[in-house]
């Protein structure tokens, strides 16, 4: 394990992600603020305007404090790497990085990993701080935050996969617009997935998206029990097993019928 | 007759323009295929979300769920023209500034801002706007909708809220002079586009006076799909066109302030 260059990718994507600091601060502010905005407004039409009292067992606090707390996880999953790695081997680019010692899969994801360390320390730090203030468990904010880092290592090894499309259509880009839409439902970012009727819940639980956002709020809520969370951990564990294999397998298929002048 | 030359002309440039996109489309056939997935999935989640929401609620904000469909229809098809005609052209924006490319539009006798919007026509997604439709016209009757002759003013209001899209991407993407990149602008612009995909009757004073005014995203498909389904009060009217003709002037002096800083390729 060369350690060299992996250092050498974080500080680069940390570097290239921040040259422009107003775009990543602007971007960083409106990707956290605006979907919590929206689920504010969709709770305010609920119970203020419609006068319900419960939904799906959850009060108006429940949910605005959900709304909250997903604020500090909706953050690290995600990026555009994967549309990075599709038009890479649309246009042929890639060849650049095969001619490199270093895997090219990996390489794109340290890249892109450097900005999300540095968003999960500054959400993490900004939850410990709530901690004092609130109910909230400094303990169970720091795990959370390491399921939702596995979360976003999930997230990025089903979208490689997905990239590698492009190595037999050309571009990929339609298919990783549909995993976003997919993924922005189904990680519980726009509602809480208990919200779901329980006929549908295995829509949700049958994909790992809900332990990128869901998961890690329940947690830190205390909605989900130590041991409930130990489970999620091995689930996790087992979609991390699961995505290397994808991508060793697709980007191993694609890169055989890759001719370097894109698919 | 000097303005219908000229809006022969404009016509005539837009044809070529059309033909040309055309060509160019039908060489990436398969893109109909993906771009129509894409919408149709993207129609798929923001239906599904309200179908999650209803199955716990009745009525939302004095919306039931098939006004609330019917509502998506109108937003989708409105949506559908802006992806079709401007959308393309606001992703090359920054290109025209950063790359220095706006200099060829500049050396020719047309108006460069018509070239700018007009260049790319994403002709697959007009498809989308009979997907919209079709939705639309699926609830019309369940959301009480009155049908018969309002069906003709659907038009009006589709071109209403293509208006109010373009006018706000303008808006969005117009920095570019300024700011060289624009990329977060952008993202920032569809970060607000999610306040359009819910009637605005759902939201707080607040906000629903700044998407009214300042951000008008409720012109794109809520305020026409409400003044399909209720008719709008007559200072509702007034708004529109103030709001509209206010951003069509803040686009026109924008886009000069920003043509004279322009500074070529090297801008």
């Amino acid at each position: 394990m060369k350690l060299e260059w992996r250092l050498a990718a974080l500080k680069n994507g940390f570097q290239d992600a921040t040259a422009y600091r107003i775009e990543f601060v602007l971007e960083f502010l409106g990707a956290a603020l605006v979907p919590a905005a929206i689920q504010w407004v969709l709770w305010y039409a609920l119970f203020t305007i419609g006068g319900a009292t419960e939904i799906a067992g959850m009060t108006h606090a429940e949910l605005i404090h959900y709304t909250l707390v997903s604020i500090l996880f909706t953050q690290i999953r995600g990026g555009d790497l994967d549309f990075e790695l599709g038009e890479m081997i649309r246009s042929g680019q890639l060849s650049n990085y095969l001619l490199r010692p270093v895997g090219v899969v990996e390489f794109i994801f340290l890249r892109g990993l450097a900005p999300k360390l540095f968003i999960a320390g500054f959400c993490l730090a900004l939850g410990l701080l709530l901690s004092f203030f609130t109910e909230l468990s400094p303990f169970r904010l720091v795990a959370s935050m390491g399921l939702a880092l596995l979360g976003n290592i999930i997230y990025y090894q089903l979208s490689a996969s997905l990239a590698a499309a492009a190595f037999v259509w050309e571009e990929a880009y339609s298919l990783l617009m549909v995993k976003n839409m997919v993924v922005n439902l189904l990680s519980g970012e726009l509602i809480p997935l208990n919200l779901f009727p329980a006929s549908l819940s295995w829509v949700w639980q049958s994909a790992p998206f809900y332990l990128f956002v869901f998961g890690p709020t329940q947690y830190a809520l205390g909605r989900w029990s130590h041991e409930q969370f130990l489970t999620q951990l091995g689930i996790a564990c087992l979609w991390l097993v699961v995505g290397s294999g994808l991508v060793r397998l697709t980007w191993g298929l694609g890169i055989r019928r890759y001719l370097s002048l894109g698919g | 007759m000097k303005f219908r030359r000229a809006l022969g002309h404009y016509l005539e440039i837009y044809r070529v323009q059309l033909k040309n996109n055309f060509v160019r489309e039908a060489v990436y056939r398969s893109n109909f295929l993906t771009t129509l997935m894409v919408d149709v999935i993207w129609m798929g989640v923001e239906l599904s979300l309200f179908t999650v929401l209803y199955a716990n609620v009745p009525v939302i904000s004095g919306w039931t769920k098939e006004q609330v469909f019917f509502f998506l229809g109108i937003f989708f098809a409105s949506d559908a023209l802006f992806s079709t005609f401007f959308q393309r052209n606001f992703w090359m924006f920054s290109d025209l500034v950063n790359k220095g490319e706006l200099d060829i539009l500049l050396t020719k006798p047309v108006n460069p801002l018509f070239l700018a919007l007009s260049r790319w026509v994403n002709l697959t997604t007009i498809f989308n706007v009979f997907l919209g439709l079709a939705i639309a016209v699926r609830f019309a009757q369940p959301a009480g909708f009155a049908g018969g002759w309002l069906w003709l003013t659907v038009g009006f209001w589709l071109l209403v809220g293509l208006a109010s899209a373009t006018v706000l991407r303008f808006v969005f993407s117009i920095w570019v002079f300024w700011t060289e990149r624009s990329f977060a602008l952008s993202r920032l612009y569809y970060q607000f586009f999610h306040f359009a995909t819910k009637p605005d009757a759902l939201y707080p004073p607040a906000i629903r006076y700044l998407i009214l005014t300042f951000l008008p995203f409720a012109f794109i498909g809520s305020v026409p799909a409400r003044a399909l389904l209720h008719g709008l009060q007559a200072w509702e009217y007034a708004l529109i066109v103030a709001v509209l003709t206010g951003f069509f002037a803040l686009d026109g002096w924008l886009w000069r302030k920003g043509l004279a800083r322009y500074q070529s390729a090297s801008s």
